[in-house]
């Protein structure tokens, strides 16, 4: 028996998989004091639901699988460690400068951001390293040791070194790193080249200080875990969700906590790309996750993942980017909590304020007053005021239609059932603009993908979002609702090494080239026989950073053979980058020549033989099938078919206007669309065309 | 109140469909800014971002610019547009056109623009995009883009281009091109830039039809009516919130050659009148045009007029040419900041002057309202912005492009403390800064120290940016830097009470460590083991500094950004020795201060 454990903002989603594949979903309130409670929580669920005891439950397990947001709440929160940003001579504001650049030019209402690191605890080490690896000034170690004595006497938690050019030599950064051993023995630090070895110096120097920050409460956190677990009689091995997408052991997370930043998310398209290929046998997807204040966009491309170094923690320019690698996620503030309201010019905007989980949206009668998306779905008949979260909570109607009779329709003056509409339609298209600037920076086409909708509310509008973006599929698994935790379930050990090492097409080193290779592969076999021991299967793949010569935003490339033997070999490189560069821009310079600047190599291994997504089969539930009147722009109101989720048969279809609903989520399918129950059971929706306007 | 869907005749919109298209247009702009910066070879565009894109409707109105330069589309677009227009009536889907030219709409003429008409199936003229970038290098007579010291666009020297064709069914004319590789310096460099630009118009294109064919081109026309509506009746609620008045302020460029020795005297006056709500910014009160490349473009001196008027008032009334209804700007012919004439030069008119203008303006904003406008941002721009040059000793090749290694400038303004990395106000902000690896691993150059200097910021109740400094030269051989640094002589005035920022200032470093004086504007040769040593003005502060908060100022000075001194002497804060705010000395001080 296996768990897969997300702690999310509001909620904390666990999946069980039984001894014959089946799956279990649960969800508990997460509890931001302590989130390991949350996670017992939910287990505790799931021993009720097998009739066993916690611990009995618990000593079935041999894999625990855990996503957290607990790293970045810490960052937000300002929880993390006392961290001193030792950097090179001349260069103590690295943190202070960033990169520059700004969002909304005219807006001179927010100030320049304050620095990740406090300028107080940054200190210069002299001594420097120039681009071609050469010792310009060598290092002052009697300066280093100073400062050390001045980071005791401030009690300083961690440390943060990013010296200029220790990617190509890393003897100064190294150095430093053996003087803090020596005089600050026992406080964590972070070397960058060790932690980010890529160029430009803020991003490194922005994943040093961030993972040092966040080093001792992490490994305070994975230790408690693992022992809290173990205390309710938990034996088995315990694996923690990456930013990057894979699995790695709690205590080596612990080490290297910035791999915690998207730690859940970046599960989304692990699940989304199996119910992609499983659903609709494709391998292009756009995965929606719908929160209750959060939206969040990530992509599969041909069967991969794309990552990205501009994760930022808070708004671009504004927050902290990691530079660090991440499956590439957008965020957006949206949600069913996403407020609705009227600018003086009488045009409609929803969000980005939010009512969150507390006030929440008017019909929650719990203090919030305000026209929420939720409010919205409510007024429309989407919801059932009686059975959301399966009945659990009572939603008031009432409360939802004055709030957008005051708030919107009047202020427009339109119709109540128009304005809830309007506002449905106004959250679609923010989430298809979400959606849009992310296929954007990575080069896909909505039109050529499936849609995956992910979380309770992902079917109130996902037909909506992909009629407008043109998709012919819109998948909403049955374990949508816990999309990270299920995609955790799916998840693989993996690793990843990086070297710094620039080749050019045009008088290419194969013989360097290799050697760095081998290098990188030696590394991969070493985790194979650590953490990979006993894994079914592994797989290493080597990619290029390539550009064409004077940019400087490279793009991956994946190398067809493991090693460059022939100008072939070389050639076929090229004439990938410059296929993949028309793919992403829609330009090629095919005539260019091409540098590459970065090797890396990805391994994983395999925990587990077969992948499932499917719930065990639940006993019939009571039905609620029957219709109920919803209200749509282009028809007005409907009798819509409501049908219980877990209720339709594999096969079955279901043609618009009709609501499917279970416990944890409902599915609006629009008039003009029709619904299919897959075999995996996931619910897929052709979108088709809206019918003519009333 | 003026309400979206009453003034426009045929198809109405509502306040839905209305974000809806808006959305999606916006969406088009992003994508059209985000290939060009990722295909991009030059630093300035790759790294820097200098460089905007937006779309302008057939009868050549502004209509979204998200996110872009502020002074390189406000007004500019448009006047390119309609000159396109003008020049060849004739528009085939397929063409493309260069257009530099500042007598005919361009900024200035390092702003190279690729303009594509987008037609419909029945070939009728729907929108006009631009991709504007700033050049590495445009062939000027020395290595500069910005040739502040020339007499006239002949000593200036770089090809001018008043909107000609550059592509006929999408492929390139390739006479024009070979003149281009002729004249620029390190042509595939400019080539690879030029290709970025194409892309990205052609992606806008592409998206562009996409979204006519699907809305309807005439429901989009439409569409384009009833937004500018909206956002004048945003612009219109925007001006009934301010007090009525009327306010001038002078701001003076550093002299140079070509000037009167005083320097570059701007005066600026503007009225704002909420009841009609109008706005009015007068240039006219200003020199003649002067034998040196600091005149403004017409799209630069309006531009520079509206720059700041929207700095000043509600950020979030769309900036098109809805809103723009509502301002007046008086020009003249042949004035510094007017409509020049042919041959004057306006080589560097997106940068100095028009700052000044820029800074007048919200500097009046803020002399009408406490509540409002910001004092003035730095001057531009030091040898940290520099154009930087010469041949490679290493690999024998010849390089040129223009660093971002550290400019501050930024303003404090009514409502909070600056934005300190502005660049300079018509640039708001928006470029990037190099990264220090980056810069040494393309240029034989080595960046010595960059940072903030403490005790410079424009102290206020809200403040100003401190100082940026860089140190940097030639790592091997020698190298050519052309700066023009104003801000040297008249440094950032606060307002309202509040003081101004730091002076600019250069010097060069010989190889054994001796300062040797620069020229403020003009080019310097350094051989390695010399570098330069650039600071940037500071930014002027807001209102008077005793009335800032003291937390603030005890957290600038455990940052080490203001000096305990000064923390007492310029805001009446007491601090103990560790750092601690004494609240009743603090209050004791600026008793006394005020009694």
């Amino acid at each position: 028996m296996r768990f897969a454990v997300d702690t999310g903002g509001t909620f904390t989603d666990l999946i069980v998989e039984d001894d014959d594949n089946g799956l279990h979903m649960y969800k508990a309130s997460t509890t931001p004091g302590d989130p390991i409670n949350g996670v017992l929580d939910s287990l505790k669920l799931a021993a009720d639901d097998f009739g066993l005891g916690l611990d009995a439950l618990l000593a079935k397990g041999d894999l625990f699988i855990h996503g957290t947001t607990h790293a970045i709440n810490a960052i937000v929160t300002g929880n993390t460690a006392k961290t001193a940003f030792l950097t090179t001579e001349g260069h103590r504001d690295i943190l202070v400068f960033r990169e520059g650049g700004r969002m909304e030019p005219f807006n001179f209402t927010v100030p320049y951001p304050q620095p990740y690191l406090p300028r107080a605890l940054s200190y210069e080490v002299p001594g420097r390293i120039l681009s071609d690896a050469s010792e310009m000034a060598p290092l002052d170690e009697g300066r280093v040791v100073e400062i050390l004595k001045e980071l005791k006497s401030k009690d300083v938690e961690a440390v943060a070194v990013c010296l200029l050019w220790s990617i190509i030599n890393s003897a100064h950064e190294d150095r430093v790193g053996e003087l803090i051993e020596q005089h600050l023995p026992g406080v964590p630090y972070t070397l960058s080249h060790v932690l980010n070895p890529s160029l430009r110096e803020y991003r490194r120097a922005s994943s040093a200080a961030i993972d040092a920050s966040l080093k001792p409460l992490m490994s305070a956190y994975m230790h408690n875990l693992t022992g809290r677990l173990s205390d309710a009689g938990f034996g088995g091995r315990v694996l923690i969700v990456t930013s990057q997408g894979g699995m790695m052991d709690a205590v080596d997370v612990a080490e290297h906590p910035i791999h915690l930043i998207n730690s859940g998310p970046s599960m989304a398209p692990v699940s989304g790309r199996y119910f992609a290929r499983e659903d609709e046998g494709s391998d292009t997807a756009v995965i929606a996750d719908t929160g209750g204040t959060t939206y969040d966009v990530s992509l599969v491309r041909r069967g991969r993942i794309p990552w990205t170094r501009e994760t930022w923690i808070g708004q671009p320019y504004r927050g902290h980017m990691t530079g660090f690698p991440s499956v590439d996620v957008k965020s957006i503030g949206a949600g069913g909590g996403s407020i609705a309201w009227v600018d003086d010019g009488g045009m409609l905007h929803v969000g980005p304020q939010s009512a969150g989980a507390v006030p929440g949206p008017s019909c929650y009668g719990q203090g919030g007053d305000k026209p929420t998306v939720t409010d919205a779905s409510l007024v429309l008949g989407y919801l059932d005021p009686e059975f959301f979260l399966g009945g659990s909570m009572g939603l008031d109607l009432e409360a939802a239609r004055g709030a957008i009779e005051r708030d919107v329709a009047k202020p427009m003056g339109i119709g109540l059932e128009d304005a809830a509409a309007a506002i449905i339609a106004i959250a679609t298209e923010n989430m298809v603009q979400a959606i849009v600037d992310i296929t954007v920076n990575q080069g896909i086409d909505p039109r050529d993908a499936i849609l995956i909708g992910g979380g309770g509310a992902a079917g109130l509008n996902s037909t909506a979002i992909g009629r407008r973006l043109g998709s012919e599929r819109v998948v909403i698994p049955e374990v949508g609702a816990a999309l990270s935790a299920a995609g955790a379930m799916m998840s693989d050990l993996h690793s990843q090494y990086t070297r710094t090492f620039f080749a050019t097409s045009e008088a290419f080193d194969a013989a360097g080239v290799n050697q760095i290779l081998d290098g990188l592969e030696a590394r991969c076999n070493a985790f194979i026989n650590g953490p990979g021991a006993g894994s079914i299967s592994q797989t290493i793949e080597f990619f290029a950073e390539a550009r064409y010569p004077e940019q400087v935003w490279e793009i991956e490339v994946p190398l067809a053979s493991p090693r460059f033997e022939s100008d072939a070999d070389v050639a076929a490189l090229v004439e990938e980058f410059h296929k993949v560069h028309e793919d992403i821009f829609a330009i090629n310079d095919p005539e260019s020549s091409i540098e590459v600047v970065g090797w890396t190599a990805s391994v994983k291994c395999l925990l587990k033989e077969t992948e499932s997504g499917s719930l065990a089969a639940a006993e019939e539930a009571a039905s609620a099938d029957g219709t109920r009147k919803v209200y749509f722009a282009e028809t007005g109101y409907v009798d819509a078919t409501v049908r219980r989720f877990e209720a339709m048969k594999a096969g079955e279809t279901l043609p618009g206007p009709a609501i499917i609903e279970s416990p944890f989520t409902t599915v609006v399918v629009d008039p003009g669309a029709t619904a299919e129950r897959r075999e995996s059971g996931s619910v897929s929706i052709v979108p088709g065309v809206a019918p003519a306007a009333k | 109140m003026d309400r979206v869907g009453e003034a426009t005749d045929g198809e109405s919109f509502d306040g839905v469909q209305l974000a809806l298209l808006s959305n999606r247009l916006d969406g088009i702009v992003k994508k059209m800014a985000n290939t060009l910066l990722r295909t991009g070879r030059s630093g300035v565009l790759n790294m820097a971002r200098d460089f905007s894109c937006c779309i302008v409707t057939a009868d050549h109105e502004l209509l979204t610019a998200t996110e872009s330069l502020p002074i390189h589309v406000l007004s500019g677009p448009d006047i390119m547009a309609a000159w396109m227009c003008e020049v060849h009536p004739d528009l085939k889907r397929g063409d493309a056109f260069l257009h530099n030219s500042p007598y005919h709409g361009c900024s200035h003429p390092a702003d190279h623009t690729i303009l594509v008409p987008v037609l419909d199936d029945a070939g009728v003229h729907r929108f006009t995009l631009a991709a504007k970038a700033h050049q590495a290098d445009i062939g000027n007579s020395i290595p500069t883009t910005y040739h502040a010291r020339a007499r006239d666009v002949y000593e200036e020297g770089a090809l001018i281009f008043p909107a000609v064709q550059i592509q006929r069914d999408y492929q390139n004319i390739d006479d024009i091109v070979r003149m281009c590789q002729m004249r620029i310096r390190v042509p595939g460099q400019w080539w690879g830039d030029y290709l970025a630009m194409i892309g990205a118009a052609r992606i806008g294109e592409r998206e562009l039809m996409a979204l006519g064919e699907d809305v309807g081109w005439d429901r989009l026309d439409a569409f384009a009516g009833q937004f500018f509506d909206y956002s004048e009746a945003r612009m219109v609620s925007a001006l009934r919130e301010l007090p009525a008045g009327s306010a001038s302020h002078s701001s003076t460029h550093d002299p140079i050659p070509g000037t009167p020795e005083e320097g570059v005297k701007i005066n600026v006056t503007v009225a704002v009148d909420p009841e009609a709500a109008r706005v009015r910014v007068d240039l006219r009160d200003n020199p003649d045009a002067m034998p040196c490349g600091l005149n403004l473009s017409e799209g630069c001196s309006r531009t520079a007029a509206m720059v700041g008027v929207f700095n000043s008032i509600d950020h979030t009334v769309p900036k098109n040419a809805g809103a723009f209804r509502r301002i007046d700007v008086d020009l003249r012919d042949d004035c510094v900041v007017g409509i020049p004439r042919h041959p004057t030069s306006c080589s560097a008119a997106t940068t100095n002057v028009a700052d000044r203008v820029s800074n007048s303006v919200q500097a009046s904003m803020a002399k009408i309202s406490e509540d409002i406008g910001l004092a003035e941002c730095g001057a531009s721009s030091p040898p940290a912005a520099a154009v930087v040059s010469g041949v490679n000793p290493e690999t024998g090749k010849p390089y040129i492009n223009q660093v971002f290694l550290g400019r501050t400038n930024g303003a404090a303004s009514a409502k909070t403390d600056a934005w300190w990395t502005i660049g300079h106000v018509g640039n708001a902000g928006m470029c990037f800064l190099d990264s220090v690896e980056l810069d040494e691993l393309r240029l034989p150059i080595y960046v010595h120290a960059r940072g903030f200097i403490p005790d410079t910021e424009g102290a206020g109740r809200t403040c100003g940016a401190p100082q940026g400094f860089a140190v940097y030269g030639p790592r091997v051989g020698t190298m050519s830097l052309i700066y023009n640094s104003d801000g040297t002589i008249n440094g950032p005035k606060g307002v309202n009470g509040g003081l101004g920022g730091a002076n600019a200032g250069q010097e060069k470093l010989t190889a054994n460590g001796a300062e040797e004086e620069v020229p403020r504007v003009g080019q310097v040769h350094l051989d390695a083991g010399e570098m330069i040593v650039s600071r940037s003005c500071g930014g002027g502060g807001f209102g008077p500094p005793a009335e800032r908060d003291p937390e603030l100022v005890r957290y600038q000075v455990a940052e080490g950004f203001v000096s305990r001194d000064r923390a007492r002497e310029v805001y009446g804060v007491a601090l103990a020795e560790d750092g601690a705010l004494l609240s009743k000395e603090t209050d004791d001080l600026r008793a006394e201060a005020t009694s």
